[in-house]
């Protein structure tokens, strides 16, 4: 490794103690059914955390609180230090350049096609021209592992897995700080969610990448997640990394260890 | 980090120096490459041009891609990079080129463009027909097994598009009764013809105002959102479900609508009617100071009942054109918001020329009964 770029993983480790997302106290109820109760959650800088816990548990729902799509019923949701819901305009939107999403069903634009979709947030910025859009666009896919001819199809017209492909296209178009991911391997042969992995974290290492993301599937959480938080009981029970979980005893974690103790041992 | 920035040096032979610093990355909040591009426009207009991007902190696609762009797409001798940027650069210039559009003009544009929008109307025609045989179909199914009729959907459309349908209709029936009624009674008093304006008011309502209205309401109303409905069940699939249940779709999607807007229709006609009546007996009362009863008691005798009849065919008529040419561009969306919108659009617009037109027919056909 050369002088500088040591010298960029410092400039990296730096700010490491600064928060990128902090909830705090945050309740949530849908008429009677409350989902949070009191949940705190930070997410430093650098750290690649999974959100897990239970179907149902308001996963979706606390990523949607944090990227300012909902308010909850009470407590704050400070994004980069601040709250997108006081915020005044164009620094709000300059701050949700910051962060790329990819939502549990892709959210694509339907009438447009796979390229139209990740040229989408590259044209708003009106900063480009259209080659330069085109050849970001294909470093895009490439990235994701899509061929060139894919991108004239419309989403109706593409598997469910390159949804998938796509949307973290989108979500990365920008060059986030923050990625939110919502189950960004379900729907992926393990090949495609073996190399989504290593796209994330080789991300991560050229341009230093906070992940913040929900999954079901243990593979995912075992190779991926340096920190994992438990959402569980409407509030988050552990936030600590991957192997610090074996010493906290609660049934649900208890039980949850167990299913990926046996992958840690593998790597 | 800093926002990106260069720096410019000459050296004895005139060359440029470029030194770029900084993120050249979409990172830095403050930078914009449109302006960096323009301004070292210039710079990589001159082939001479050193360029070194040694000390470039943080490189991103977007900064490189933008750099690229002005070295031509490619890398030379001119260039000095740092290893860890150097695959970067080499990754975009592999990609795929943009395709190169045809810029030649095409003479006979139009008129292809012609030959394909006949082509159009004519699928549109082939598809309307098969939709209206596979719902004749369905209904001779049904005859024979009436305890598959759709009874719950077949009510619930009779509510939507017939009950809930009631007080627009009567407001806006009644609304254009009293503009009508308020301006023939003006014509009529000066020809000192007052009682007259029954004699028009009842044949033009009961024959032509009430179905016509009654029809462009319900096109507007329930065809959009027949069309609405189905074409999100087509988005998200539903349709495709409902088919692996073994559940036919026309019969369960198509069959109710259509069935349930022709069923209600007549009535709505009436009512309608009603309404527009009440709203011209309404202004003859303020105007020519004719008693509702009066107006009443006298419409039947000026109007011949067969008028009504008239009005309730026509009613069943538009009440089947509106639904079917619903459901026939419900059926024909893609799934895509863009579909979406123009089927519901073409949807409106092609039931209530439809209405018009059968209309045209049909007092065509009746130009001798009645009047
Ligand atoms: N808009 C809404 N209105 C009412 N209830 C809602 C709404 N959104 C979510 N819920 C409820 O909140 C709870 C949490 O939902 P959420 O989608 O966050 O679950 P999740 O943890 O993401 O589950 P999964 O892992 O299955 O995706 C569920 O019980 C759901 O019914
Ligand atoms: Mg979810």
């Amino acid at each position: 490794m050369s002088k500088d770029f040591i010298q960029t993983r410092a400039g990296d480790n730096s700010p490491s103690q600064e928060i990128i997302c902090d909830v705090q106290n945050v309740c949530t109820e849908f008429d009677d059914n409350i989902v949070h109760h009191n949940l705190n959650l930070k997410v430093k800088h650098g750290d690649i955390t999974a959100l897990v816990g239970r179907s149902g548990c308001g996963k979706t729902t606390l990523l949607r609180h944090i990227i300012g799509l909902t308010k909850p019923k009470s407590g704050n949701v400070l994004l980069f230090g601040e709250n997108l819901h006081t915020m005044e305009r164009v620094a709000q939107r300059r701050l949700m350049n910051r962060f790329g999403v990819l939502f549990q069903q892709g959210a694509l634009f339907s009438a447009l096609s796979v390229f139209d979709n990740i040229a989408f947030p590259l044209r708003e910025l009106k900063q480009f021209d259209e080659t330069i859009i085109y050849q970001l666009v294909m470093h895009k896919l490439a990235l994701v592992e899509l061929e060139p001819r894919d991108a004239n199809l419309l989403p109706a017209e593409i598997s469910g897995g390159m949804v998938k492909r796509v949307g973290l296209a989108r979500a990365l178009a920008l060059e986030p700080e923050l990625l939110v991911l919502d189950e960004p391997t379900a729907g992926l042969d393990p090949d495609r969610s073996h190399n989504f992995i290593d796209l994330v974290k080789q991300l991560k290492k050229s341009l230093g990448l906070t992940v913040l993301f929900v999954t079901h599937d243990m593979d995912t959480l075992a190779s991926l997640a340096e920190r994992v938080a438990v959402l569980e009981d409407k509030h988050i029970i552990a936030d600590c990394p991957l192997r610090e979980l074996a010493e906290i005893d609660h049934p649900f974690i208890i039980n949850f260890f167990q299913s990926i103790r046996s992958r840690l041992e593998r790597l | 980090m800093a926002a990106a920035s260069f720096y410019v040096a000459q050296d004895d032979q005139g060359r440029h120096h470029v030194q770029l610093f900084g993120q050249w990355s979409l990172r830095a909040p403050s930078n914009d490459f449109a302006k960096l591009k323009k301004s070292l426009q210039p710079l990589f207009a001159d082939t001479f041009t050193k360029w070194d991007l040694l000390a470039v902190e943080q490189l991103d696609a977007a900064g490189a891609s933008t750099l690229l762009s002005g070295w031509g797409n490619k890398l030379d001798d001119n260039i000095s990079l740092r290893p860890e940027h150097t695959a970067l650069f080499n990754t975009l210039i592999g990609l795929a080129k943009p395709p190169t559009k045809k810029t030649e003009c095409d003479w006979f544009a139009p008129f292809v463009g012609i030959g394909k929008g006949v082509l159009h109307i004519l699928h549109h025609f082939i598809e309307f027909t098969r939709l209206l045989f596979s719902l004749l179909i369905e209904i001779a199914y049904l005859f024979r097994h009436p305890q598959d009729f759709p009874w719950r959907e077949f009510s619930a459309n009779v509510f939507k598009s017939g009950v809930n349908a009631l007080p627009v209709t009567a407001l806006l029936g009644f609304m254009i009764g009293v503009v009508m009624g308020y301006l023939m009674s003006k014509q009529l008093h000066t020809f000192g013809a007052d009682i007259y304006i029954v004699n028009i008011l009842g044949l033009s309502i009961i024959r032509e105002l009430g179905p016509v209205l009654m029809a462009v309401l319900v096109a507007g109303r329930s065809g959009s959102a027949m069309t609405a409905q189905i074409g999100v069940m087509r988005v998200t699939d539903e349709i495709d479900a409902l088919t692996t249940m073994g559940i036919s779709r026309i019969l369960r999607i198509v069959l109710p609508k259509v069935l349930g807007l022709t069923f209600v229709a007549p009535l709505l006609v009436l009512w309608t009617s009603g309404w527009t009546l009440a709203g011209g007996a309404f202004a003859s009362n303020m105007e020519l100071g004719i008693s509702f009863r009066f107006f009443f008691d006298y419409l039947p005798l000026v109007v011949e009942p067969i008028n009504l009849t008239l009005s309730l065919i026509k009613g069943l008529m538009f009440g089947f054109v509106v639904a079917l040419v619903a459901c026939h561009f419900g059926l024909r969306i893609k799934p895509n918001t863009e579909s979406l919108s123009n089927s519901t659009t073409s949807s409106v617009v092609t039931a209530i020329s439809g209405v018009i037109l059968v209309n045209a027919g049909f007092a065509i056909l009746t130009r001798g009964i009645g009047v």
